[in-house]
């Protein structure tokens, strides 16, 4: 006969051999530290500057600059923050450009690595040893070189339309030039997007209580087109988002800060009573409620605590005071968060009027004065710095991507490949419905992170001129001194295009995820 | 169901090798239609690389393999048109995680045989009842039981009406109490008379159901015979020695 040990025991522990309070007390204390290195950092900073006798302030985005930009939608910005807007916009064009062409070209050299062809597997291997053992930098200035360098200059010989050119001022080619009834016709098209969804699935719906093929994919196709082709006569239509916007600018105008600072505060403890719901409802099950751990009780103690102190921050004056000294007083009233100007400019842009949204245009040079160049009006002419940065990182990714690819299916098991061969499929079949899709969830994570790395090295454009955001910003603070304001943009900046692209990544990846026992 | 050649399979002379090892060293024997042919031997003899050949999962290298009538050569096409009408079941199951057991089921005739998605679900539907598990059908793999995942495997090769049916080890990954489940659907499948080549250590399933037996050793046919034969009167040394190691 065994005696169960007494439990009464248990119940008085030290403090100090506690699991639960030492958990507590490391989480807090964690906690405590952070915030006091922050406050330290901050107040350090802050009088060191006044110290050196150019205080903080985010004034050169309101003001003039007097620069003008090597490209851009607009190359003789008005403000600060529109030259750094055009910045951004270059960068981001580089950015989604290159995401997609390396992303192509990585996976037609992985699966060529792969292939059973002796040649092709090594030719791509040597374009993989290649572009991932040089340094990008010097990719980008070889590129440029080979741009500026080696091709032949443009004559006044050469004005007029051509289907290419290509010459030290860049690469020029045919291209869907916007016109002025670009916005309504993007409308109609997004309209086609969300129309052809919604037929899909009613197409799926019917096809699962019917039992035959209603032939969804092809119908949705067809609505798509719908929209593509009456959209192009009756795009005018959506004109009338211009009332919309109209009077969002209006709102912007009179509402006053206190507004927004109230909508701050109240999204602060929406989002916190969010995740508290959320969280207390993924641990219920048909069971009933599990019992909340310390973790648990320590996340919703954190999260609650986040969620008013951000608010009591936001309602409080010690909020408007931050929020005015860190946009600039003169930008916070009359920019209002940029939100008017932004409205009217869209306002703008939405008419009745009509007119074609696109028109297909071949290059042309102009000869203006002596010097011969690419007309601004028709074709698309690519910068040397844009070329340059662009086959950089798209040249030096898609090697990364390629071996990201290769390892991916050869992760996904040979049976898989063997047992839809087994059934009749052919070559092509196998590695587009069986080895694809289980490659492609094994290497969507890593996939993201060369996202990520392709998106932060477009800065490297700085070493040729590009006008990305890295660029303009360090004109910025050559201009102006505002070095550390400079910086927190930039920093701000990419950190929220690479929060965005890792946001999209993961979320196809939970997408995907194979569903198990 | 028309069947071409008087012969489901002929192999005459088979051999392959891996690198320096010989795999198979002259494999000569034909499997009329209808016909259960069980494969025992021990492993490294041979057997799988065998049935793997047959539907050309692996290339011989010398010798004719002849399936419905069609030589197996470099012929893609002649290739693609066997494996259409040979299905195969593997040891570790092999079904499709990324797709429903419906979805694994209806791939192959979708795609390969160009039916319509409703005449292949509901020609799947009946396969499930067939294999015991209907209810599963939108299920994935990765829900089922092991003895659930070799019935689907099955249903998934008889989707494409095959002539002739290969099984390399079909219950050797399975637990013991499932291995029951799928040697029902198999003996079922013999007994409507499915043309099939067994690889097993299943030697009630030989037995029982077997039309003859093949024992493999060293990439060859050491013996062959009706189970009666082979488990009562072996003839050779190696056969003996090795149904006395399991019997």
């Amino acid at each position: 006969m065994v005696t169960p040990p007494d439990r009464s025991s248990q119940t008085r522990v030290p403090i100090w051999r506690n699991v639960v309070v030492i958990k507590w007390a490391t989480q807090i204390g964690i906690l405590v530290g952070l915030l006091w290195l922050g406050y330290v950092v901050i107040t350090q900073a802050t009088s060191n500057l006044r110290a050196t006798g150019i205080p903080f302030s985010w004034d050169f985005l309101g003001e003039p600059l007097g620069v003008k930009l090597g490209e851009g939608f607009n190359t003789d910005p008005e403000s600060g923050l529109e030259a750094l807007a055009v910045g951004m916009v270059n960068m981001l064009r580089v950015t989604w450009s290159g995401v997609i062409a390396a992303t192509i070209l990585g996976t037609v050299i992985g699966i060529s690595r792969l292939s059973s062809n002796w040649i092709v597997s090594r030719i791509a291997n040597a374009y993989i040893e290649f572009f991932r053992n040089i340094p990008l930098l010097v990719q980008i200035l070889f590129w440029q070189a080979l741009i500026v360098g080696l091709l032949p200059d443009l004559t006044p010989e050469m004005e007029g339309p051509r289907w290419l050119f290509a010459s030290p001022k860049g690469i020029a080619m045919p291209w869907l030039t916007p016109l002025a009834g670009r916005w309504q016709y993007t409308v109609v098209l997004i309209l086609g997007v969300v129309a052809a969804r919604w037929v899909y699935r009613r197409r799926i719906a019917l096809q699962e209580r019917e039992g035959h093929d209603t032939h969804a994919f092809a119908w949705s196709i067809a609505t798509f087109a719908v929209f593509l082709v009456g959209g192009w006569f009756a795009h005018p239509a959506a004109g009338v988002l211009g009332w919309l916007f109209t009077a969002l600018a209006w709102v912007a105008a009179v509402v006053p800060v206190i507004g927004l600072q109230l909508v701050l505060a109240a999204l602060a403890v929406v989002l916190a009573a969010l995740y508290i719901v959320r969280y207390l409802r993924r641990l219920r099950s048909p069971a009933g409620m599990a019992k909340l751990s310390d973790d648990d009780y320590f996340r919703l103690a954190v999260a609650a605590l986040v969620g008013v102190g951000v608010m009591l921050f936001f309602v409080s004056g010690a909020g408007q005071a931050t929020l005015s000294s860190v946009l600039g007083r003169t930008l916070w009233y009359q920019m209002n968060w940029g939100f008017e100007p932004l409205f009217d400019f869209l306002a703008s842009r939405f008419d009745f009027a009509g007119g074609a949204p696109l028109r297909f245009t071949l290059p042309e040079v102009v000869v203006p004065t002596r010097f011969p160049q690419y007309s601004h009006e028709v074709g698309k002419a690519l910068t040397p710095g844009f070329m340059a940065v662009w086959m950089g990182v798209t040249l030096y990714t898609a090697a990364f991507i390629a071996e990201i690819v290769r390892a991916g299916i050869m992760a996904v098991p040979r049976g898989q490949g063997e047992a839809a061969a087994a059934v009749g499929l052919r070559r092509g079949q196998v590695l587009r419905l069986v080895v694809l899709p289980q490659a492609f969830r094994i290497i969507l994570p890593p996939l993201g992170s060369q996202y990520l790395n392709l998106a932060k090295n477009t800065s490297l454009g700085i070493a040729v001129a590009y006008a990305d955001i890295v660029q303009v910003g360090q004109t910025i603070f050559n201009q102006e001194g505002q070095a550390l304001a400079v910086f927190i943009f930039w920093m701000g900046f990419y950190s929220l295009v690479s929060l965005i692209l890792s946001g999209i990544v993961n979320y196809y990846n939970r997408k995907m995820a194979l569903v198990e026992r | 169901m028309t069947t071409n050649g008087s012969q489901a399979i002929i192999c005459e002379d088979v051999k392959k090798w891996f690198g320096d090892f010989q795999a198979l060293s002259g494999v000569s024997t034909s499997i009329g239609w209808g016909e259960v042919v069980v494969v025992i031997g021990p492993s490294g003899s041979g057997k799988s690389t065998f049935i793997r050949c047959i539907n050309r999962l692996e290339a011989h290298q010398a010798g004719r393999i002849v399936v419905d009538g069609m030589e197996l050569t470099n012929d893609l096409r002649n290739i693609d048109a066997i494996r259409r009408e040979v299905g195969m079941v593997f040891q570790q199951f092999n079904l499709f995680p990324h797709l429903t057991v419906m979805q694994n089921i209806t791939l192959a005739p979708i795609w390969a045989r160009n039916r319509t998605r409703s005449s292949s679900e509901a020609a799947a539907m009946k396969l499930l009842e067939r294999v015991g598990i209907p209810e599963q059908a939108h299920k994935y793999p990765g829900q089922l039981s092991g003895g659930q995942q070799q019935r689907v495997a099955i249903a998934r090769a008889l989707a494409m009406n095959p002539k002739i049916m290969l099984f390399d080890e079909p219950t050797s990954a399975l637990d013991p109490e499932m291995i029951k489940e799928v040697l029902d659907v198999m003996k079922e499948l013999a007994e409507s008379g499915m043309t099939m080549i067994v690889v097993t250590h299943e030697m009630g399933f030989a037995r029982e159901v077997a039309d003859r037996v093949l024992f493999f050793d060293y990439g060859m046919v050491v013996e062959e015979g009706t189970p009666e034969h082979f488990f009562h009167n072996p003839q050779h040394d190696r056969t003996k020695l090795f149904l006395s190691q399991i019997l």
